[in-house]
């Protein structure tokens, strides 16, 4: 492109054709050949194909590295090796966070080690590891029990969206923790992808808070290139809509995420017309009610095998599908289920880490903590192998994006 | 300790773990079986490029990493005690202490699974036993002894209705109320023979043949063992003893194997050397065997299409008659059993466990 600057459009609409054509081919071919089926009531077989590990993720990358030097924002990277170290980059490959090539662009070819930036990339592997394997796991555990019993209650459609929302957070947080560890400890700093979304007071707040790096992405290559906020409402709606369609696109081959992508379109509609002023007069905790409750029907469709399926649930929820307030096998779960969801409630807040941080301005109490901190660390290791040991087969959720 | 000299202990001890665990791991010898877990342990996977391109390999290597880790078991107890003591779960891999018991929980009712299970005793029954009259008994697991209201179950009562629904040319002899969780080994699936006298009575007086068994046995404590729960929870439980209760005409009796064509006694002692000791009892799983007693009344013959809890009720029948035949089409087809056995005016008993209905896709 700097080469030929003339030329720069063609070679920027080929890379894109090319990575975005890999991406639908393999991600949402059987996808597009369903809907033409169930339209045209033709017979087209499925293609059935192996989706490579992380697609998604590096295509963005990609993606974001040849409209960056189309827009000159960057020069293009002359060595092959520190391309493809950035494309294929092990720590953030397979769950995000999406790591922009501004962002690493310098790392990529100097880099600092210091015991201060291993060890921190050390703890927070194993904080993410641990929030993975003790929490999101146990949680998916009774997602999975909520899913197979016929003796559903009123109480377990809550349960069940709370320990969702729950697992999904911890489990794609905790990724995005080991992929921030792994990167520190090889030298790199990547950005957050996640900023206690649940603490938030309204939807457009929570999209600040969670998977930080999509929001960003969508919102520097797609929004704003659409025109963003400044053109008229019409426009403003379309531009959001795309971006809410394409953001649910990118989670799932499946309407369930074009659904709740477009769910959060419209909410941001709503906020943005007048929703945010009027949260703003009512107490907070009502605002966090009011996002508690959207996320977890969203997650309660995102995790939906089906729209029937998705609305059946959110039915629930409220007593329309004719089961029972509380049984025996809710209460039963409930009981067994209780201080993971006590742990994952806490640890979704930054109270602990307030708490953490608030003692650590204490010299003696910092020393102590410093102290604690090896012996801490090496313990939720050994606890993390203990239930990696126990439990063979243990695929990451995120690793069908 | 000053931020500065944690960096380096969190880094150094990070890393020696890592270290540690990997170099111990490389040294260590690979294990063949858990004994705990009843089950052969992964081996390191065999490299091919298909195995490499399909992802099979990284799949095999997983497995084999996480059964061959070191100190495994002691890994997996503490994992358990986790479960229980730290995060208050009521169970550890479906698995909880009640009353000293292990016990597993069986849920939910699988209502295809006990169909399939009607289906293949219903096809014998027309292929083989037209015209006989037929029994059938079911034995409940340990979970269905323990209080609703603190544990789940499934449906013990709806899997009772589907059987007699489906089962309406054979008759239902209930054996529920004969038994209580104390009949259990602790650490084990099955029932203890010795307390299995009001189930041999319910079902021989059912069956007609109450008046040919007697009850002067000598009960023998043969060895202590740890069941297949055992090991699976970091808690301490009692040790199970085998006990077998025998009498002259048990001694006398011989069991012949159509599978590898040996002749055992019904107490095969051999077996003790075994993993499982409840394989004392008939030796253990098998798809057919045959008892012969040459001091039972002649004539009086009984087939038995069973599971492994048959395997110690069964020697208490050994009196009644001259031959008894377990046939297990979990590990045979049943349509192979014409050409083994000759089925014609025997007494017939299907006796299945709640756990092998609910899980009948082994059936053949």
């Amino acid at each position: 492109m700097e080469k030929y600057p003339k030329q720069k459009k063609i070679f920027l609409i080929t890379s894109v054709v090319l990575s975005l054509g890999a991406l639908i081919v393999f991600k949402y071919s059987d996808f597009l050949i369903e809907n033409v089926n169930g339209i045209f009531g033709t017979k087209v077989a499925l293609l059935n194909l192996a989706l490579p590990i992380g697609i998604s993720f590096y295509t963005f990358q990609v993606l974001s590295y040849v409209i960056d030097i189309y827009n000159g924002k960057v020069p293009a990277q002359r060595s092959f090796i520190k391309l493809a170290t950035y494309v294929s980059l092990f720590p953030q490959l397979i769950a995000g966070p999406i790591v922009r090539y501004t962002d690493v662009e310098k790392e990529l070819t100097k880099r600092e080690h210091t015991f201060e930036k291993f060890s921190y990339g050390i703890r927070r592997f194993i904080v993410g590891l641990s929030k993975k394997v003790l929490i999101a796991n146990s949680l998916g555990e009774l997602c999975q029990i909520f899913l197979a019993t016929d003796e559903k209650s009123v109480i377990f459609y809550w349960i069940y969206g709370i320990a969702f929302s729950l697992q999904i957070y911890f489990d794609f947080s905790a990724y995005s923790d080991m992929a921030i560890g792994l990167g520190k400890m090889l030298g790199f700093d990547f950005l957050e992808n996640f900023n206690y979304p649940y603490i938030s007071k309204s939807i457009t707040e929570f999209w600040r808070r969670w998977h930080i790096s999509l929001s960003q992405w969508f919102r520097d290559y797609v929004y704003i290139p659409l025109g963003g906020n400044r053109v008229g409402k019409v426009k403003l709606i379309r531009n959001i809509f795309v971006v809410w369609m394409l953001t649910g696109l990118w989670h799932g081959a499946n309407w369930t995420f074009v659904i709740w992508g477009l769910l959060f379109g419209v909410l941001l509609i709503i906020e943005k017309t007048f929703l945010l002023k009027l949260l703003e007069k009512i107490p907070k905790i009502f605002q966090h009610i009011y996002v508690l409750l959207i996320v977890m029907i969203s997650f309660i469709i995102f995790n939906a095998n089906d729209i029937g399926q998705a609305f059946l649930q959110i039915g629930g929820l409220f007593g329309a599908n004719g089961e029972a307030f509380i049984n025996s096998y809710t209460f039963y779960y409930l009981k067994s289920y209780f201080v993971i969801l006590i742990i994952g409630l806490i640890g979704a807040t930054p109270i602990l880490k307030d708490k953490i941080n608030q003692l650590k301005e204490k010299g003696k109490v910092r020393k102590v903590i410093n102290a604690l901190e090896p012996v801490v660390l090496v313990c939720l290791l050994i606890f993390v192998t203990a239930y990696l040991v126990d439990n063979s087969y243990n695929p990451f959720l995120y690793f069908r994006f | 300790m000053s931020d500065k000299t944690k960096n380096v202990v969190v880094t150094f001890t990070f890393l020696l773990v890592l270290v540690l665990f990997f170099v111990i791991n490389l040294c260590t010898k690979d294990i063949e079986i858990s004994y705990t877990e009843r089950r052969k342990l992964a081996q390191f996977p065999k490299v091919t490029v298909k195995k490499l391109f399909d992802g099979s390999l990284a799949q095999e290597f997983d497995k084999y990493s996480t059964d061959q880790m070191i100190k495994r078991e002691d890994f997996r107890k503490l994992k358990a005690a986790l479960e229980l003591d730290v995060f208050r779960k009521k169970d550890n891999n479906n698995i909880y202490l009640y009353q000293d018991s292990l016990i597993k929980i069986e849920y939910p009712l699988n209502e295809e699974s006990v169909l399939n299970a009607t289906n293949k005793m219903n096809a014998i029954k027309k292929d083989y036993l037209q015209g006989m009259k037929c029994y059938y008994t079911i034995v409940p697991d340990k979970n269905y002894f323990v209080s609703r209201e603190k544990y789940i179950g499934m449906n013990y009562e709806k899997m009772e209705e589907i059987m007699a629904q489906s089962l309406k040319e054979m008759e239902y002899i209930p054996i529920f109320d004969c038994l209580e969780l104390q009949d259990y080994y602790v650490t084990d699936i099955h029932w203890k023979q010795e307390n299995l006298q009001k189930v041999v009575d319910r079902i021989s007086s059912k069956m007609n043949f109450r008046d040919r068994i007697h009850t002067n046995y000598t009960k023998q404590d043969i060895i202590e063992f740890d069941g297949v729960y055992a090991g699976q929870l970091a808690v301490k439980t009692a040790k199970d003893k085998i006990c077998i209760s025998t009498n002259e005409m048990i001694e006398n009796a011989t069991v012949y194997n159509h599978e590898n064509k040996k002749e055992t006694k019904i107490y095969d002692k051999e077996k003790l050397s075994s993993n499982d000791k409840y394989d004392i009892y008939l030796s253990g799983p098998t798809p057919l065997i045959t008892i012969t007693n040459p001091n039972g009344e002649q004539g009086k013959e009984l087939v038995v299409f069973r599971d492994s809890f048959a395997s110690s009720l069964v020697p208490l029948f050994t009196e009644a008659y001259s031959k008894i035949t377990l046939v297990d089409i979990r590990y045979m087809r049943s349509k192979d059993i014409g050409n083994y056995i000759e089925l014609k005016n025997q007494d017939i008993l299907f006796i299945y466990s709640t756990t092998v209905l609910n899980n009948s896709s082994t059936f053949k």
